[in-house]
């Protein structure tokens, strides 16, 4: 054995020690340098890496009726999502075929998902129901991107369709998403009726979800340690002037028919019922994409999807000779007392039908019994008085030829011309007496909506107000906050009390002794209204009627509007009286009208009934 | 012998103050913070994506300390003269052991190099690592010289830590392999060899490390460690023969890091480099590994409260990477804790070589301290990112039973040697 040198042993320990002293330090200062420097750097990786933020949908806005009677709410269905950047996609026929969809289906799913965000989780197929739910659950390990959540869907639980007041939600398109955060793929958005208008307060706001997830993705709950969830904002809910007793019984009355009912509360101008028919399912729209029915519905030649009440633009007919009345009072042509006779017709330029018993006629009673020649004479003397612009003025006032402020999509305004809108129309200077006489009953180159029949009908029995037709009273935010609506109401300033009371009398008259007294005289309620028909060269004529009731102190406007029904008196007329029974009396007690409604078949005046609309 | 074995026991009883405590301590202590840390890394929060077997690490673990515990104790019973005297069989036994992994041995992580004994499984190369020091330190302690010109005996003990090397590169445990390699400079200085030409030996580690980075610090390298070496040696021959050996090892890098090597090796390297150039794949571990200490800050998230460690971000946390653990649940004050424990370990251990007179007591000590170092320094390079991913576990710290044995085993010796140093001495 050697012996060592004690110093070469000395400074060879020295020299380890200080090797080791020294990278004991390098490590030392290495930890301080990640723990302490670069702390924040690691402390945001490190939490980036487990926690994964994930938007919790708010609930879709509650929609009640009148009286609190819930029309629409939520109901939880099942979703599958998809993920494209985890998603494989030799996976797909597997996910087809635990889905039992198309594998092209997919695909074009993945494809739109992966357009949207690579990142992002989009939704791959909504309300499937819960044995396929449960079957991708369980082999959701097979499938890397692919998740499920519970989701909802609008429900309808009342009876009633009221389609064209509620709309339908759809996916929202690549616009609508891009254009808003809160969007993602696959989310609903409304697409018409009150669920487009009121959108931004039905949707509510997402809120955010912290998850803890670990290494593999898989997620532990929720991570309330570090960051507090925020709590999505649920959808306001939205209180209307429905009346959901009313609009089921308009909607029983419609079936079969093509047309629509407005009724109104003529004060205010709230809606209580809308009925645009057909009708179409608001419900089968509303969870995943039905596309045979969207087709058929897109394609049905009576178009459901077309909202008559607000959007058809019609001749007004005789419906419109009340305003037309008091316009002419107004302008000084023609007082109350004014009579004027007929003799079966017309004659100016050629010859104008009157089919009105011959005999003279003043206001009232040409209202009453609908005497064509007595307004021909009158918008004769407007037009000759050079008063046209004047007149249209006026009647534009009570909501003919303009925009209303309702509260759903494509409203149509209509047309009330003056000179400039026939220069336009017609060419400048090419129009004469010969086109405007016929606008006196209604017809020609003026046109309304059904809404806004009952909103000038409001206006005449409401005391000469201006109102606007709305559909929702209130908006009840999920803080508890109420936002109530404020109604229109503006005092239509040439009106005067004396013209009013003319044409109500006549309108009164018409249910009395003219040709409502056959189905709209209601016994116990002083129904007044007023007959119309829109000329139809394709068929039978459409008829109007617009009517209100009680006579003395108006509740309800009521304005029917049908299709190739015929004679308004029989098919209208009737139409309106029981929606007014129905409201006033919250029972039907003419069971004999009901049936006749409902076994409705368009037909020709009797040859006995001497009918002039 | 009977007479002697008494007068061991004897001895034993009446002096145990003799026994280096503060060692043992260190010991003791470095062995619970391995078993808080497995804790949390296989029973916390994390356990409930952990497969059974791991998760029965941290009591396989209590058992495997409990088993050194009694151990150790049994060692101090033994004279040091053993050591030598079984040196060879030992290293004879371990060198068979170590084949019959290659042919029998079970995989665990692409490394095959545990052995199933009974219930439990043995890594061979832990064994080997006590048999390989012993038998050296004993052949080089029983030569009369060896300097860097009584070249034989140096040759022949790289030799005798070469043959396990190879075998354990067989088995594909690369990070225990730099451990065998490290110990021929140890062991070869400790012998004798000039300090010149020891720094010769280990600088193409140093400027491989470098030329990894880049090529300019490698050959900085080169001419520094050259100009160092002339200085302590003035040899010209020796001074031209590492500057070309540290040009042909920057070289060498560039071209294994261009050409030779295959595309995940060299995703690997530069997954050390730059971490961010593959961070799901390469880079994940480093990135992981540093994400879990650094969020760990200066207290440490709390014990069982590493989101990176409950959350299973860390790879293997029990054992190569159960330093990022503490680090993350610990911070750097429990990060400082574990250093100064080892730090106070290692320069004990080296006082203790000094006190000794026995030269193989000293070299067996100073190679059992640069052993222990080394797998320190590898496992903390390699989560804090100084070093590449070296897959090495911590001594006492991370699981693994037969590494706790071996090393518990490394430490025992180095007591009981200097329990019995008056007693085993030269002059005996």
């Amino acid at each position: 054995m050697k012996s060592l040198n004690p110093n070469r042993t000395r400074t060879s320990i020295l020299a380890l020690q200080v090797i080791m002293v020294g990278i004991c330090m390098v490590v030392l200062g290495r930890a301080f340098f990640l723990q302490i420097v670069e702390y924040e750097i690691y402390e945001e990786l490190g939490e980036r890496n487990s926690i994964r933020q994930e938007y919790v949908d708010a609930a879709r806005g509650l929609i009640f009726d009148r009286n609190g009677k819930l029309i629409v709410d939520n109901q939880p269905i099942y979703s599958i999502t998809i993920t494209p950047s985890s998603f494989q996609e030799e996976n797909i026929p597997l996910l087809a075929s635990l889905l039992q969809v198309s594998d092209s289906l997919v695909i074009s799913r993945v494809k739109e998902a992966q357009k949207y965000s690579w990142y992002r989780t989009s939704k791959l197929l909504t309300d499937v129901d819960f044995s396929t739910f449960s079957l991708i659950q369980e082999n959701i390990w097979r499938l890397p991107g692919v998740g499920h959540q519970i989701d909802s869907k609008r429900n309808y639980p009342l009876e009633m369709k009221a389609s064209h007041i509620l709309g339908y939600l759809r996916e929202a398109n690549e616009r609508d998403y891009r254009n808003n955060d809160q969007l993602r793929l696959g989310d609903k958005i409304g697409k018409s009726g009150l669920e487009l208008i009121y959108e931004d307060s039905l949707r509510g706001e997402l809120g955010t979800n912290y998850l803890k997830v670990n290494a593999l993705g898989q997620s532990l709950g929720n991570f309330t340690e570090l960051r507090e969830p925020e709590a999505p904002i649920q959808g306001d809910n939205i209180l209307t002037t429905i009346d959901a007793d009313l609009q089921l019984f308009s909607e029983k009355l419609m079936e079969g028919k093509t047309g629509a009912i407005v009724a109104m509360n003529p004060n205010t101008g709230a809606i209580l019922a809308l009925v645009s028919s057909p009708e179409y399912d608001v419900s089968r729209l509303a969870g995943r994409i039905d596309t045979k029915y969207w087709q058929e519905i897109n394609s049905d030649t009576t178009k459901p999807l077309f909202n008559r009440a607000i959007s058809s633009r019609q001749p007004p007919g005789s419906t419109f000779k009340p305003v037309m009345g008091i316009a002419g009072m107004h302008l000084g042509i023609v007082t109350p007392s004014t009579e004027i006779y007929n003799s079966g017709q017309y004659i100016r330029g050629r010859a104008y039908k009157d089919l009105a018993d011959p005999g003279n006629y003043n206001m009232e009673s040409a209202i009453a019994f609908s005497s064509n020649t007595y307004f021909f004479s009158l918008m004769d003397k407007i037009a000759m008085s050079g008063n046209l612009n004047n007149w249209s003025k006026l009647v534009k006032d009570f909501g003919l030829g303009v925009p209303n402020t309702i509260d759903l999509p494509s409203a149509n305004p209509g047309i009330i011309p003056d000179s400039s809108y026939l220069d336009r129309h017609f060419g400048k200077r090419k129009w004469g007496l010969g086109d405007l006489i016929n606008l006196g009953i209604g017809q020609g180159i003026i046109s309304a909506s059904p809404l806004q029949v009952a909103q000038m009908t409001s206006s005449i029995v409401n005391g000469g107000y201006k109102i606007e037709p709305y559909l929702v009273e209130a908006i009840e935010e999920a803080n508890g906050r109420v936002v109530l609506k404020t109604p229109v109401r503006e005092k239509i300033s040439w009106v005067n009390d004396t013209y009013l009371e003319t044409v109500k009398r006549g309108m009164r008259q018409v249910v009395l002794e003219g040709s409502g007294r056959f189905y709209a005289n209601i016994p116990d309620i002083s129904v007044a209204g007023k007959t119309g028909t829109a000329q139809n060269p394709h068929g039978y004529d459409h008829g109007w009627f617009t009517s209100f009731a009680p006579y003395e102190n108006p509740e309800i406007v009521v304005t029917v509007f049908l299709e190739n029904a015929g004679f308004a008196s029989i098919s209208a007329a009737p139409v309106a009286s029981l929606v007014i029974e129905k409201y006033i009396k919250k029972e039907i007690e003419r069971n004999y009208v009901y049936n006749y409604v409902l076994n409705f078949v368009p037909r020709e005046a009797n040859s006995d009934s001497e009918i002039n609309e | 012998m009977f007479h002697e074995k008494q007068i061991l026991i004897l001895k034993s009883m009446n002096n145990f103050r003799d026994l280096h405590w503060p060692l043992a301590f260190t010991w003791l202590a470095l062995a619970i913070i391995g078993l808080v840390a497995i804790y949390s890394a296989t029973q916390g929060p994390v356990s409930e994506f952990l497969p059974s077997y791991i998760q029965n690490n941290f009591l396989k673990q209590l058992l495997w300390v409990a088993i050194s515990i009694v151990l150790v104790i049994g060692v101090q019973f033994t004279s040091p003269r053993n050591y030598m005297q079984l040196s060879y069989l030992f290293y004879g036994m371990g060198l068979i052991l170590m084949v019959l992994t290659l042919f029998i041995g079970t995989e665990i992580n692409g490394a095959k190099s545990w052995i199933r004994i009974g219930p439990g499984r043995i890594q061979s190369s832990e064994i080997m690592k006590i048999a390989t020091i012993l038998a050296t330190a004993n052949y080089l302690t029983s030569r009369r010289d060896i300097t860097a010109e009584n070249i034989r005996y140096a040759l022949i003990a790289t030799f005798m830590i070469l043959v396990p090397t190879t075998l354990v590169i067989l088995q594909n445990d690369f990070g225990t392999a730099i451990v065998f390699l490290s110990l021929i400079p140890v062991m070869l200085f400790w012998s004798g060899l000039p300090y010149g030409v020891s720094l010769f030996i280990i600088s193409p580690a140093i400027i491989l490390y470098l030329s990894v980075f880049d090529w300019v610090y490698g050959v900085i390298a080169s001419v520094v460690l050259s100009a160092v070496i002339f200085i302590i040696q003035k040899r010209a021959w020796l001074t031209v023969t590492s500057l070309v050996s540290g040009i042909i090892t920057v070289v060498g890098v560039n071209l294994a890091l261009t050409s030779i090597l295959k595309p995940h090796q060299i995703a690997r390297i530069k997954a050390f480099t730059n971490p961010e150039f593959d961070p799901t794949g390469a880079g994940w571990n480093v990135i992981q590994a540093k994400t879990a200490i650094g969020s760990g800050g200066l207290f440490g998230k709390g014990f069982l409260q590493g989101t990176q460690t409950q959350l299973r971000f860390l790879p293997e946390q029990w054992t190569d990477f159960v330093s990022c653990v503490i680090g993350e649940e610990f911070g750097f004050v429990g990060l400082s804790v574990l250093v100064f424990l080892f730090l106070f370990l290692f320069v004990q251990l080296l006082r203790m070589a000094r006190n000794h007179n026995h030269p193989f007591a000293q070299l067996v000590t100073v190679s059992v301290a640069s052993v222990l170092f080394i797998h320190f320094f590898i496992n903390l390079g390699s989560a804090t990112g100084i070093l590449p991913v070296i897959g090495i576990p911590l001594p006492f710290v991370s699981y693994g039973g037969s590494a706790f044995l071996a090393n518990s085993l490394m430490l025992a010796i180095c007591l009981n040697m200097d329990f019995y140093k008056r007693d085993f001495s030269i002059y005996r």
